[in-house]
């Protein structure tokens, strides 16, 4: 595999957090700086080695995967941004290098005595330049663990990676600036309750001129039997628009007795790329919002990163959430066993459920004008193994279906390159590159419509599109089971 | 000479020994030691017990991970792991079990000299594409090349003196038994096998400290070892601590007009 040791993708960095957002995040170090001059803290090192040796003692995978890998190379070309790129630091194990370089010389016997020979490698102003450029070009898709002979996994790496990054004050405001409206303000988006409600009332007016049917969205309605939460993009528009007006009609249709909130009013957890404290405090609403509207159990909308956290994080940082009861959908009576604990389903796998009983009313035709593909999104895939449900829904609700190139497709999925706080206007050049080999794939389908399960796939592929002049409309699953739906 | 003789033959035998086996448990009861805070297995994962064993069973007899991205390292790497199975597995019969050929047959006793061609071939291609390929090479550090070395020269030795037959495999095994009983004899004072034997003390040693670890470590590793059942049953992280959020008191407060223009209480049923 060719490489350039130019080293192309240093130039990209995400930009510096506002000053103000580290004051309202508590984020070490308020102050002003830039993504090209760090103002780093005085005792910066100090700080950083600490922080360092508090992560790798605080997860065992760390270390873990520090200490074994064999340096094989198996990773190297399976990440997308080196594959753009071909910038040797975004091979998966030399990201991981930079960091293990580090450990290896301060907290490693062999590091200590042999320095060099074993590279080992002193914690200078210039790593910590890489650590920000390349800890930040890393979706923490997953993609290169599943090719790893031990599973190593990168993101799990650059978890713990970007909290040391935090301690010195350095985190992007790709993540921060979203981070900071969520907690006060409710969601990433920073939409205030009227406004919430304006677009809930404008989705309305649309499905009754499309329809005639008028539908009342219920909203932050104790007693409710479900909680639905989705991200907030869905009440933004664009590509996520259908999808919110999708799932309206769909609860309309079976009658379900739910509520949206203003206060839990994001499902997506852009804390989830920066660190665990802020990935709780945002799942967080979400769980204390189902305790105050006294609901049964929450069901989670279209979103990756979102489900990353519900899936694997939310009952371990926020739970027990025993005063929620097991998921029944009240439709079909089928129990989600699979969500005993968490209490808290995928509406993929609700749909899918309706489906097979037969309790949607669907008429597929009307999805006739379009040849439709899906995106496998990296968390859907390769966290909760959500593979079969969405394929299953849209082989339902449309009558093209075609599959993605098998390389780059399911649990081998190349992510949307714009997650892990890389949505950002900053990155488009680079994500532009890293997204090449999805976008030929998609191209080769011949398909006129690109549907995903999350709200960062919908805004970054529908950017992707317009650049690579792909003839294609991106939206969610459910804006196709919107299509498809009869209401009478 | 004789001190040379009696310190590699009767005393770095035992530390090279301790210093693996000890060395092997402190790694593993040093990663036992940290938490796993999340339960966070690399999806398709399976949900139950056997799934899990069954998944890492590919992975350690089939490297079925390493199949996925790259057939040829797949190739390389499996024939060296096998060439290193047998090579322990014919040593430790050869050296203390040796009647066991008679049993197995010596055909087999035979067929490992030729199992260390194999090995000689397996260990090359995986320096020379370590030296040829550049994303390899870039992520190669100085060690890499020499353990790979190490383990050819070990291997080579082996073979070197089979072939010439320049060792007498009983006087080892006597040797060797002496060890056992914590009575040691005089190695046999053989150059090519006392360079061999010395080498082989030195990966003992190395072992622990460096990425051969991965022998045990790979059990360890908690996106393979983990079951998909994280919505079903809680995951307990020890270290887990306390946030502060905006409550719906709070927030009712800093939006109580626009809430109540949703509805009262900022319901709308
Ligand atoms: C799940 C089981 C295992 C897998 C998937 C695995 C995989 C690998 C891989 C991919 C390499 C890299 C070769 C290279 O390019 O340099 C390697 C090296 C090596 N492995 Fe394993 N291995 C496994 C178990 C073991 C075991 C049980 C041993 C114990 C004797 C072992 C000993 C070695 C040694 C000595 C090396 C060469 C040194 C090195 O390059 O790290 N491995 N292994
Ligand atoms: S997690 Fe994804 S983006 Fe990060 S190094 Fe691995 S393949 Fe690349
Ligand atoms: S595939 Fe795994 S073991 Fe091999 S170099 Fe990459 S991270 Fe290391």
């Amino acid at each position: 595999m060719k490489i350039d040791t130019t080293l192309p993708a240093r130039k990209y960095k995400l930009y510096a957090t506002w000053k103000r957002d580290m004051e309202t995040m508590n984020l070490p170090f308020p102050r002003d700086w830039s993504h090209t001059d760090f103002k780093l803290p005085q005792n910066w090192r100090e700080i950083a080695l600490k922080k360092m040796d508090e992560v790798v003692n605080k997860f065992r995978s760390v270390k873990l995967f520090l200490d074994i890998c064999v340096k094989c190379g198996a990773c190297t070309d399976k990440c997308p941004f080196f594959l753009g790129t071909l910038d040797p630091n975004n091979m998966p194990v030399a990201r991981q290098d930079l960091f293990r370089s580090v450990y290896k010389r301060y907290f490693t016997l062999t590091g200590k005595i042999f320095r060099g020979l074993v590279g080992a490698e002193e914690l200078t102003e210039e790593t910590v330049e890489l650590w920000y450029t390349y800890f930040y070009q890393c979706s923490q898709c997953r993609r290169c663990s599943v090719f790893c002979p031990y599973g190593i996994d990168t993101a799990e790496i650059m978890i713990a990676a970007r909290e040391v990054l935090t301690a010195i004050g350095l985190s992007p405001r790709s993540l921060t600036e979203a981070i900071a409206k969520c907690e006060t303000i409710g969601n990433h988006m920073g939409i205030p309750p009227a406004a919430l409600l304006s677009a809930v009332e404008f989705a309305e007016e649309e499905i009754k001129e499309e329809t005639g049917i008028s539908i009342k969205v219920p909203i932050n309605k104790k007693g409710a039997e479900v909680l639905y939460i989705p991200p907030s993009a869905d009440f933004f528009g664009g590509p996520h628009w259908g999808t919110l007006k999708g799932v309206i009609k769909m609860f309309h249709q079976i009658g379900l007795d739910y509520t949206i909130s203003t206060y839990a009013s994001e499902g997506g957890n852009f804390g989830t790329w920066l660190g665990y404290e802020h990935m709780k405090k945002i799942n967080r609403k979400i769980v204390e919002e189902a305790r105050r509207l006294g609901v049964k159990w929450i069901l989670g909308g279209e979103c990756g990163h979102m489900w990353r956290v519900i899936h694997a994080f939310m009952d371990t940082m926020n739970g027990p959430l025993d005063f929620l009861e097991e998921p029944v959908s009240p439709i079909t009576g089928t129990k989600f066993k699979h969500a005993a604990s968490t209490k808290t389903v995928h509406i993929c796998e609700f749909t899918a459920d309706l489906i097979k009983n037969g309790k949607l009313k669907l008429n597929p035709d009307a999805n006739n004008q379009y040849i439709v593909t899906y995106h496998d999104s990296c968390n859907p895939a390769r966290v909760l193994g959500l593979i079969e449900e969405p394929r299953y829904i849209l082989k339902n609700v449309c009558r093209n279906y075609v599959e993605l190139d098998p390389n780059v497709n399911r649990e081998k999925t190349i992510c949307c390159c714009a997650g892990g706080g890389l949505l950002a206007d900053e990155t488009i050049e680079l994500r532009l590159k890293a997204i090449r080999p999805k976008i030929e794939a998609i191209k080769r389908t011949g398909a006129n419509f690109l549907a995903c399960i999350c709200a960062v796939d919908k805004a970054a592929f529908t950017e992707y599109a317009e650049h690579y002049k792909l003839p294609i409309t991106v939206g969610g699953v459910h804006e196709l089971v919107g299509n498809a739906i009869v209401l009478d | 000479m004789d001190v040379l003789l009696f310190i590699i033959g009767s005393i770095t035998p035992y530390i090279a020994f301790f210093v693996l086996i000890l060395g092997l448990i402190y790694r593993v009861a040093r990663w036992l030691s940290i938490p796993v805070p999340i339960r966070f297995p690399v999806a398709p994962a399976p949900i139950t017990y056997t799934g899990v064993l069954k998944r890492m069973s590919i992975d350690l007899f089939a490297f079925g991970s390493l199949i996925k991205g790259n057939k040829k390292l797949w190739l390389g790497g499996y024939a060296f792991h096998i060439a290193l199975a047998v090579t322990l597995i014919s040593h430790i019969i050869n050296v203390y079990f040796h009647n066991l050929w008679e049993v197995i047959g010596y055909g087999w006793y035979e067929a490992v000299l030729y199992s260390g061609f194999f090995f000689l071939a397996a260990l090359s291609f995986l320096l020379v594409r370590r030296i040829v390929l550049p994303n390899v090479r870039y992520i190669s550090k100085i060690s890499d090349y020499l353990i790979l070395i190490l383990l050819f020269a070990i291997v080579f030795l082996g073979v070197y003196m089979r072939s010439f037959g320049l060792v007498d495999v009983s006087s080892v095994s006597n040797y060797m038994y002496s060890l056992l009983t914590f009575n040691p004899i005089p190695p046999p004072s053989n150059i090519w096998f006392l360079t061999h034997y010395v080498l082989a003390q030195i990966l003992f040693i190395y072992v622990p400290f460096s990425k051969v670890s991965h022998l045990i470590g790979w059990m360890l590793s908690t996106t393979r070892n983990m079951r998909n059942i994280t919505r079903w049953r809680r995951h307990v992280n020890p270290w887990d601590y306390p946030v502060e959020v905006l409550t719906w008191e709070e927030y009712y407060e800093k939006f109580k007009d626009e809430l109540e223009s949703i509805g009262p209480g900022g319901e709308r049923r």
